[in-house]
C-alpha cells in the first residue's frame, strides 16, 4: 500500500504541493492526473525520495525514507538515464545487488524477451536509444519484484509492442497484489488499467475517483470536467482538421 | 561485493576498456606522463633558482596549496557542492535501498584515481625537485591517500549528509572556513609589515609555528611539516590535534543519521552537471557549474537573408552573453602571451629554444589550440540543429556564416597570444602578423578537420576512428606547415619561413573546408 499524508513542498516561495493526501491500496493501480505545473512531478519525486518535504509517505506502512521501505519500492522515472559505461545486463545486476535480491537469470531472460532486449543485453548504456533506455528502466524496476511501483509517464518513447507488454505487466502486477501509481497524460493508454484516479492542480488534489463510482465515465471527460480545461474539439463544436 | 563496489568496479573496468580503443587516450596518457615525469625535471632548475629545491620547498608548496584546498573543500561540502553525481545515479541509486551514507562515499570514491595520480605527481616532484628522502615521501603518500581521505571523507559525510545542520548552520561553516582563510591572510600581512617582502620572508611565514596553530588548515600543514621536515614541539602538538580531530569526526560521521535529504541538492547538481557537460561537448564553454547562464538584453540589426541568419543569430547570442566572445581559451591565450613575454624578458632570449626563437609563438599557439580550445566549436552545435538544414541557402554559405564568429574569436585570441610576445622579442609587425595568421588558420583547420573526420570516418569507424582520423589529418597538416617553416627559413630567412608555414597550413585548411562543405551538402541532400 502507498499512503501519502499531508505532503507539502515549497520551492523558495512557491508552494508546489500543498497538503496532498491519497492512498493506493494493495493490488490497485492509481493514476495521477493534472495539467502541466499541477505538482505531479513534485509528488512523484517526493515518493521516490528525491525531495525534502513535509508530511508523511508510507510504503507498506513504513516511512518512505527508511531503507526497509525502499526495498519494496521501484521507480520508473519519466526520463531514463543509463550509466554510460554499464551494459544492459550490468544494470540489472547492479540493481539486484542494490536491492539485496538474488539475480534471477530466468526472470531476467523473460523480461528481456518480453521487452525485446535480448540482443541488446551487452550494449552499453550510451549505445541505447531513448525507447530502449525506457525498456531497461522498466526491466530494472521489475527484476526486484516490487510491492509498490511508481511509473512516471512510462509509455513515452515506447513502441506499440512494448506498450502492450507494459500494460500486460501492470495487470499481472495487480494480480500479484502490487500497488501501482502511474502519472501520465496519455489517458487512452491507461484505459482498463486503473482503479482509482487522483486529479491534481495547483499543488492540490482536486478529487479522488474510483472506477466503480464513475459508472463508466471515461478519464478524458473526468479530467476536463474536474480541471475545467478546454473540452476536446468535437465536444466544443469546433472545426476538425479533416474537412 | 556490495552494489556500490560492483558499480565502481564495472564502470572503471568498462571505461578503461573503451578508452584503450580510442587513439586520443594515448595522446592524453603521453601528456599525463609528460606532466608526471618530464615536468618535475624542468621545474627543478626553476626551484633551484628560487632556492626552493629542498624538502622545505616542498613543505612550502604544499602549505600554499593547503591554504585554498582545505577551506575550499569545507565550503563546497557545507554548500552541498563538490560531489559529482550523474543523472544515472539519481535514476538508479538514490531511490534504491543503498544507505545514503554509502552513496556519499561512492561520490568521494570517484575522485580516488585523480587523487592517486595527483599524489604520485607530488611524490615524483618531491624526489626530483625537492630531494626529499624516499621514506618521507612514502609516508606523505600514505598520509594523503589513507589518513587525509579518511578525515576529508568524514567531514564530507558530516557536512553534506547531515540532516541536523540547517541552512543557517551550513552558512556558519562556510563563514568559518572563510574566517580561517582570513586569519591566514591577516597573518601573512602582519608578517610582511614586520619583515618586508622577500623570498626569505615568504618562506619563513609558510614554515612558521603560528600558521600551524590555525585550526584544521594549520593542523594539516603541521602534519605535512612533521612528515617532510621532522619533528618540532609545535608540529607534534598540532599532529596530535589533527589525530583527535580525525577520531572525533570519524566517530560523529559513523553515528550520524542520514536518510538522504541531500538527494534534492545532489539531483540539482547532477542536472546542472549534465547540462554543462552537454554544452561543452557541443563547443559552448560559457556555461558554468552551479551558475545558471545569464543572458542580458541585446539588439542587432539583421541584415541579409538565408545563411546570414546563422551569423546574426550567433552574434545575438554572443551579445547577450556576459563575456561576449571571450571564454577560457581567450584567457589562456592572454596567459600564454604574457608567459612568453615574461620568460623571454627574464631569460634574455629563448634559452635552449634560441634556434627556433621566431617559432616559439606559433608552437605555443598550436599547443593551446589543441589542449584548451573546445573540440567541436559552434559548427558542431549548428549541425545538431534541424533549422540549419532547413534554411534555403547553399551549403558553402551556411558553413561560412556559421563559422565566421569563431574565426573572429580566433583572431582576438591570436592577437592576445602574439602581441605581448612579439613586443618582448622585438619582432617586426609583419612577422607578428604571420604569427596571428598562423593561429587563426590553425583554429580553422581544427574546426574543419572535425567535419572532414566526420565525413570520412564518422559513419564507419565510430567515435574512436573519427578522433584518430582527425588527429591524423591535423598531424599531416601541421607537419607540412613545420616543413614549410624549415624550408622557408633555410632558403630565405625567418619571414619566408613564416610565409611558407602559413601557406602550407592554409592549403590544407582550404582542402578541409571544401570537404566539409561537400559533406554538409551531402547531409542536406541525402
Amino acid at each position: 500500500m502507498l499512503e501519502v499524508i499531508g505532503l507539502s513542498k515549497k520551492y523558495g516561495k512557491t508552494l508546489a504541493a500543498d497538503g496532498v493526501s491519497f492512498t493506493v491500496p494493495d493490488g490497485r493501480a492509481g493514476i495521477l492526473l493534472g495539467p502541466n505545473g499541477a505538482g505531479k512531478s513534485t509528488v512523484i519525486k517526493s515518493i521516490a525520495g528525491l525531495l525534502r518535504f513535509s508530511g508523511r509517505i508510507l510504503i507498506q506502512g513504513q516511512d518512505s525514507r527508511e531503507l526497509e521501505a525502499k526495498r519494496h519500492f521501484a521507480y520508473v522515472p519519466e526520463l531514463p538515464y543509463m550509466y554510460d559505461a554499464l551494459t544492459v545486463r550490468e544494470h540489472m545486476e547492479f540493481i539486484t545487488r542494490a536491492y539485496g535480491v538474488e539475480l534471477n537469470e530466468a526472470k531476467m531472460k523473460e523480461l528481456f524477451e518480453r521487452f525485446e532486449l535480448t540482443d541488446k543485453k551487452d550494449k552499453l548504456g550510451n549505445e541505447l536509444s531513448k525507447g530502449m533506455m525506457q525498456k531497461v528502466s522498466i526491466c530494472c524496476a521489475l527484476i526486484i519484484r516490487p510491492e509498490v511501483i511508481l511509473l512516471d509517464e512510462p509509455m513515452v518513447g515506447l513502441d506499440p509492442g512494448a506498450i502492450r507488454e507494459l500494460k500486460s505487466v501492470i495487470m499481472e502486477l495487480k494480480g500479484q497484489g502490487c500497488t501501482i501509481l502511474i502519472s501520465t497524460h496519455m489517458l487512452e493508454m491507461v484505459k482498463g488499467l486503473w482503479d482509482v484516479t487522483f486529479v491534481m492542480d495547483k499543488g492540490h488534489i482536486l478529487g479522488t475517483y474510483s472506477k466503480e463510482a464513475l459508472d463508466n465515465e471515461d478519464l478524458d471527460a473526468l479530467y476536463f470536467s474536474v480541471t475545467g480545461q478546454g473540452q476536446p474539439m468535437e465536444e466544443n463544436g469546433g472545426e476538425s482538421w479533416e474537412q | 561485493m556490495g552494489a556500490i563496489g560492483y558499480l565502481y568496479r564495472r564502470i572503471m573496468l568498462n571505461k578503461a576498456r573503451i578508452a584503450l580503443h580510442k587513439p586520443i587516450t594515448y595522446f592524453y596518457i603521453a601528456l599525463l606522463l609528460f606532466y608526471i615525469l618530464i615536468l618535475p625535471s624542468s621545474l627543478r632548475v626553476f626551484a633551484r633558482q628560487l632556492g626552493g629545491d629542498s624538502p622545505e620547498g616542498m613543505a612550502a608548496v604544499l602549505t600554499v596549496m593547503a591554504f585554498w584546498i582545505v577551506p575550499g573543500n569545507l565550503i563546497a561540502y557545507a554548500k552541498r557542492k563538490g560531489l559529482m553525481y550523474r543523472n544515472s545515479d539519481v535514476h538508479f541509486l538514490f531511490p534504491s535501498p543503498v544507505s545514503p551514507k554509502r552513496v556519499l562515499l561512492y561520490a568521494h570514491l570517484k575522485t580516488l584515481v585523480a587523487q592517486v595520480l595527483m599524489n604520485v605527481f607530488v611524490a615524483v616532484c618531491g624526489g626530483v625537485i625537492f630531494k626529499a628522502e624516499f621514506w618521507r615521501l612514502a609516508a606523505y603518500f600514505f598520509f594523503s591517500i589513507a589518513v587525509e581521505n579518511l578525515l576529508e571523507g568524514s567531514i564530507m559525510l558530516l557536512l553534506y549528509g547531515s540532516e541536523r545542520l540547517g541552512e543557517k548552520q551550513r552558512d556558519i561553516v562556510v563563514k568559518t572556513a572563510y574566517g580561517l582563510l582570513g586569519i591566514l591572510v591577516l597573518m601573512g600581512i602582519c608578517w610582511y609589515i614586520r619583515r618586508g617582502l622577500s623570498m626569505g620572508t615568504v618562506s619563513s611565514f609558510l614554515h612558521s609555528d603560528m600558521v600551524q596553530l590555525v585550526p584544521v588548515v594549520g593542523w594539516y600543514i603541521g602534519v605535512v611539516h612533521l612528515l617532510l621536515l621532522g619533528p618540532t614541539a609545535v608540529n607534534l602538538a598540532v599532529t596530535a590535534a589533527y589525530g583527535l580531530l580525525l577520531a572525533a569526526v570519524l566517530a560523529a560521521a559513523w553515528r550520524m543519521k542520514c536518510t538522504g535529504s541531500y538527494y534534492e541538492d545532489a539531483m540539482k547538481f547532477a542536472e546542472d552537471y549534465e547540462e554543462v557537460a552537454k554544452s561543452r561537448r557541443q563547443g559552448d564553454t560559457a556555461k558554468r557549474l552551479g551558475r545558471k547562464q545569464k543572458f542580458g538584453k541585446a539588439h542587432i540589426s539583421w541584415k541579409g537573408q538565408g545563411a546570414k541568419a546563422l551569423f546574426y543569430r550567433q552574434l545575438l547570442e554572443y551579445k547577450k552573453s556576459k563575456y561576449f566572445i571571450f571564454d577560457s581559451s581567450t584567457f589562456m591565450a592572454l596567459l600564454g602571451g604574457i608567459g612568453i613575454a615574461w620568460l623571454y624578458s627574464r631569460e634574455g632570449g629563448s634559452g635552449i629554444f634560441e634556434t627556433f626563437g621566431p617559432f616559439v609563438i606559433p608552437a605555443v599557439s598550436a599547443y593551446l589550440i589543441f589542449v584548451f580550445t573546445a573540440l567541436n566549436g559552434k559548427w558542431a552545435k549548428e549541425l545538431k540543429s534541424p533549422y540549419t538544414y532547413l534554411i534555403p541557402d547553399t551549403a558553402f554559405r551556411k558553413l561560412m556564416n556559421a563559422t565566421a564568429m569563431q574565426h573572429v574569436q580566433s583572431l582576438v585570441n591570436a592577437c592576445l597570444i602574439t602581441v605581448p610576445g612579439a613586443a618582448a622579442m622585438g619582432m617586426t609587425p609583419v612577422g607578428a602578423l604571420f604569427c596571428i595568421l598562423f593561429y587563426v588558420i590553425l583554429s580553422a583547420n581544427k574546426l574543419y578537420a572535425l567535419a572532414v573526420a566526420e565525413a570520412v570516418a564518422g559513419g564507419t569507424l565510430g567515435i574512436a576512428g573519427r578522433q584518430f582520423f582527425q588527429m591524423l589529418i591535423q598531424g599531416v597538416a601541421i607537419t607540412m606547415a613545420v616543413i614549410g617553416g624549415i624550408i622557408g627559413t633555410s632558403v630565405g630567412g625567418v619571414l619566408q619561413g613564416y610565409v611558407l608555414m602559413d601557406v602550407f597550413l592554409a592549403l590544407f585548411t582550404i582542402i578541409f573546408m571544401v570537404i566539409a562543405t561537400l559533406n554538409f551538402y551531402k547531409m542536406e541532400t541525402t
